[in-house]
């Protein structure tokens, strides 16, 4: 659904859902359809190969042992080369190994694929834009000449507010882990049980990738490790928010 | 999804195009108004596994003429919800929880002037998908 700007507003928007996820890309440039194309093409590109749902992933195949590690395409090889990393800059607290010993790394996944679709827009030329998969995101630029990107950040208990209001004029990757959504979906793979006493985390930094993969073993950690884990980070900023309500920001966390 | 738009805006035109014509030509040429209230249907999201979400607005869109100038303002009016999953009991419950307040973040977002919303994947992003496409098309009419 792509929609022709309207007067006041300039540029494109196109809502999909692709990889599981609402992904929805709001260009504040003047732009043509191609280069949103482009970056609906590579985000179904990433479902094909990526996703653990489909049979004939390479992932997928990987799993079932039909496919060699060595043998997957280079971008699988490279995202799950950064897992490993991750694993490790995150204690083990991000790990796409599964319980049942197959591997599944759509935490990463769906940053990784958002930062490369960002690229794909700084190529064409863009540079006011925000894209965001199932509300992580990258914005870039304005929203309009005079005015920055505005990302409200969910309150985890009141979804009428939000928590926190981060202004954008530069180029920003948001994510927000928390389990207020889909149940406990983020378990702590040390103890096998979902997280103690808190509510969400928001990373903020350069790549969606490594910020969505932070918020996702930040939450996990619970409260107690999760506001310390995230004040060593080098490049991301951090909000933290408690079940008892407490709200933990790194010094740099750019809200306003 | 196009032929759905333009069947949608026949029916919503017959609403209530108000012009205020006859008063302006009494009172000489002061600043003319013309309000049409019209409703915009988004497009169904899936949410996740458990189904899907279509929201509908109703927005007013007031044009005032004064002389050559031309201002259009739009006001959200009602948000209304008519396509949720409720296939399951959980469906049901989440959505009993999470709907009321959706719809009232939904109005409210547009005065906090927030272009984005960050946060954990669920129903909201289904609403705010279905929404956006929604306001998109208000924008357009």
């Amino acid at each position: 659904m792509t929609v022709a700007a309207p007067t006041s507003l300039p540029g494109v928007r196109r809502v999909e859902h692709i990889m599981g996820l609402p992904v929805v890309v709001d260009v504040r440039d003047d732009c043509v359809g191609d280069v949103l194309d482009q970056l609906f093409d590579w985000l179904r590109w990433v479902d094909a190969t990526f996703s653990t749902f489909k049979d004939d992933s390479e992932i997928s195949r990987i799993n079932r042992g039909e496919l060699r590690r060595e043998d997957a395409h280079p971008h699988v090889r490279q995202v799950l080369d950064r897992c490993e990393q991750l694993r490790d800059e995150t204690d083990g607290y991000f790990d796409m190994r599964t319980p049942d010993g197959s591997i599944d790394p759509s935490g990463l996944v769906k940053g990784w694929a958002v930062d490369r679709a960002a690229a794909i827009f700084d190529d064409a030329g863009l540079h006011n834009y925000a894209v965001s998969a199932g509300g992580d995101m990258r914005v870039r630029g304005r929203a309009v000449p005079e005015l920055a990107w505005r990302v409200g950040i969910q309150h985890p208990q009141d979804r009428q507010q939000v928590a926190a209001v981060i202004e954008s004029t530069t180029d920003l990757a948001i994510a927000t882990s928390g389990a207020y959504a889909r149940g406990e979906h983020v378990w702590n793979p040390h103890s096998g049980r979902p997280p103690v006493g808190i509510l969400s985390v928001t990373i903020v930094g350069a790549e969606l990738a490594t910020a969505d993969v932070y918020a996702t073993a930040a939450f996990a950690m619970g409260a107690e490790l999760a506001p310390h884990w995230t004040a060593r980070l080098h490049g991301y900023e951090a909000m933290t928010i408690l079940a008892d309500e407490t709200v933990f920001k790194t010094g740099g966390f750019p809200d306003e | 999804m196009r032929k759905s738009i333009i069947i949608l805006l026949t029916v919503a035109a017959l609403a209530l195009p108000i012009v205020d014509a006859t008063a302006t030509a009494a009172t000489k040429a002061k600043a003319k108004k013309i309000v049409v209230t019209k409703r915009f249907t988004g497009s169904v999201a899936s949410v996740d596994r458990w189904g899907s979400l279509q929201v509908t607005i109703v927005v007013r869109k007031t044009t005032t003429i004064t002389g050559t100038k031309k201002k259009v303002t739009r006001r959200m009016t009602a948000v209304t919800v008519p396509v949720y999953p409720n296939h399951t009991d959980r469906s049901v419950f989440i959505n009993q929880n999470a709907l009321p307040t959706l719809k009232a973040e939904a109005l409210k977002a547009q005065s906090a002037n927030i272009n984005m919303v960050s946060g954990a994947t669920d129903t909201s992003n289904g609403f705010e998908q279905s929404l956006q496409s929604a306001i998109v098309k208000a924008l357009r009419a």
